[in-house]
C-alpha cells in the first residue's frame, strides 16, 4: 500500500548532512543503476529490489526525471519475491529421488546425490514460480532532508537504508521519539541536559517502570 | 550506544507521550494551540496497546473497540501497564487523521487522511502533491504535539502539575 492510495504505514528518516550538488547532478545514474530489474531467466534469485516510478510500478526506466516533484524526490522500491513452499519441494524431492532410483536400480541414494537433486529440483521450481510484487513507497523532502518511507517492518527498513545509501551515498537516521526531542531542544536553542537526566515517570503505586 | 539500543533505552518517552495524549484528550477536550499550525485536536480511539513487564515476561494488553474497551485500558494502567500504541485521531483546521503510533519507533499504521477527489490519470502529478502535502500536514501536527509535551516534560510544571494528575486520572480508572 503506498501513500498515494488507501491508507499506508510509514516510518520517517532525516537525511544526515546537506545533500552534495554533485548527487543531483548525478540523479539519472545513480537511480538508473539501482533500478528494479525483473528476475533473470536463468537466475536462482529469491528476492530482487530496486527503484520505479511511484505512480507505476511497471516502469523502472523514469524518464524525465519523473521522480523529481520538487521540492520532492519521489520514488518506490519495488521488491519482488519468489518462494517455493516447503512441501511441494518435498513431495518434488521426493519425486525426483524416486525416479533416479528407478532409473539407476539402485535402493539408496548417497547425501551428496539427494543434496544435488534438491537443489536442482528447487531451481526448477524457482523458475516456474511466479513472483510476488511489493512496492514500498518513499518521499525525500530535499529542503530539509525528511524522508517517509512506506513500510514499518524491520527488515525491509534496514534494505531500505541500505539501498538508499547505496544510491545516494547518504546516510539516514530513523526519527524516534528521543530523535526527535533532541532536535526540537536544539530548534530551541536548549542544552539537551535535560532530556538526557530524563528517567521514567512513576505514575502508580508499584515498582518503577523498566527503561 | 548505537540507535537501537538508544531508542530502547528511551522508549518511555514516546510511551508517556502516549499516556499523556490520552489523558488531555480525556480530561481537556484534547486541544493544543501550536504555533505553526494553530489549534490541534487531538483524541485517542479505537485502539490502545499496552505492556507490561515482570518476572514472568511481557505481557500485553491489546484494547479494541469504543469506549468500554478503552474502560479496560484505563484498569490496565493501574496494574503498571504502559501504552506502547494507541490509534490517535488528529485534526487540524478542515482536515482528519488517524493512525496507529508505535512508541519506540513513532512508526504510523494505518495511516488515513481526508479524502482527495482527484483523478489519477487526469492529473497525476496533482493527486502526488495533494497527498503528500496532507501526510506532511498530518506529520507536522504530531510533532507540534510531541514538542509541546516534550517543552513540558522537561519543565517543572511536569513534577508540579502535570504528573500527580495524570497519576489521579489514572487512579480513577481503578
Amino acid at each position: 500500500m503506498g501513500f498515494i492510495q488507501g491508507s499506508a504505514s510509514f516510518t520517517r528518516y532525516w537525511v544526515e548532512g546537506a545533500v552534495p550538488r554533485e548527487i543531483m547532478e548525478s540523479l539519472p545514474q545513480r537511480v538508473g543503476r539501482y533500478a528494479f530489474r525483473p528476475f533473470a531467466d536463468d537466475s536462482d534469485q529469491e528476492k530482487s529490489m530496486g527503484w520505479v516510478n511511484i505512480m507505476d510500478l511497471f516502469d523502472n526506466v523514469m524518464g524525465g526525471l519523473d521522480y523529481l516533484k520538487e521540492p520532492y524526490l519521489a520514488l518506490s522500491l519495488r521488491l519482488d519475491v519468489r518462494r517455493v513452499p516447503a512441501s511441494a519441494l518435498k513431495q518434488f524431492c521426493r519425486e525426483a529421488e524416486e525416479k533416479v532410483k528407478a532409473a539407476e536400480e539402485i535402493a539408496f541414494l548417497p547425501r551428496e546425490r539427494r543434496i544435488e537433486i534438491r537443489e536442482s529440483v528447487k531451481r526448477s521450481l524457482l523458475h516456474r514460480s511466479i513472483p510476488r510484487a511489493n512496492v514500498y513507497d518513499m518521499v525525500w523532502r530535499l529542503t530539509d532532508g525528511m524522508v517517509f518511507f512506506g513500510a514499518v517492518n524491520a527488515a525491509l527498513c534496514d534494505d531500505f537504508a541500505a539501498l538508499f545509501y547505496q544510491t545516494f551515498g547518504l546516510t539516514l537516521q530513523a526519527v524516534y521519539p528521543y530523535a526527535l526531542a533532541a532536535r526540537i531542544l536544539e530548534r530551541e536553542k536548549r542544552s539537551l541536559g535535560a532530556l538526557d537526566a530524563l528517567t521514567p515517570c512513576l505514575f502508580t503505586g508499584g515498582r518503577q517502570p523498566s527503561d | 550506544m548505537n540507535v537501537l539500543e538508544q531508542a530502547k533505552k528511551t522508549e518511555f518517552l514516546g510511551r508517556e507521550f502516549l499516556l499523556w495524549l490520552w489523558f488531555r484528550s480525556e480530561t481537556e477536550g484534547g486541544v493544543i494551540d501550536t504555533p505553526e499550525l494553530g489549534a490541534v485536536e487531538f483524541a485517542i480511539e479505537g485502539k490502545v496497546v499496552l505492556q507490561s513487564e515482570g518476572d514472568e515476561g511481557v505481557e500485553t494488553v491489546t484494547c479494541s473497540g469504543e469506549r468500554p474497551a478503552l474502560r479496560e485500558a484505563r484498569y490496565a494502567l493501574t496494574r503498571q501497564k504502559q501504552v506502547v500504541q494507541a490509534m490517535i485521531k488528529l485534526a487540524a483546521g478542515d482536515e482528519r487523521w488517524s493512525f496507529l503510533l508505535d512508541s519506540c519507533w513513532f512508526n504510523v499504521k494505518g495511516y488515513k487522511g481526508p479524502k482527495v477527489v482527484m483523478d489519477r490519470n487526469d492529473d497525476p502529478d496533482g493527486l502526488f502533491f495533494e497527498k503528500v502535502l496532507l501526510l506532511e500536514r498530518c506529520a507536522r501536527a504530531l510533532d507540534a504535539l510531541f514538542e509541546y509535551f516534550v517543552l513540558l516534560r522537561i519543565s517543572p510544571e511536569w513534577e508540579a502539575e502535570e504528573r500527580p494528575a495524570i497519576s489521579a486520572w489514572i487512579e480513577a480508572g481503578a
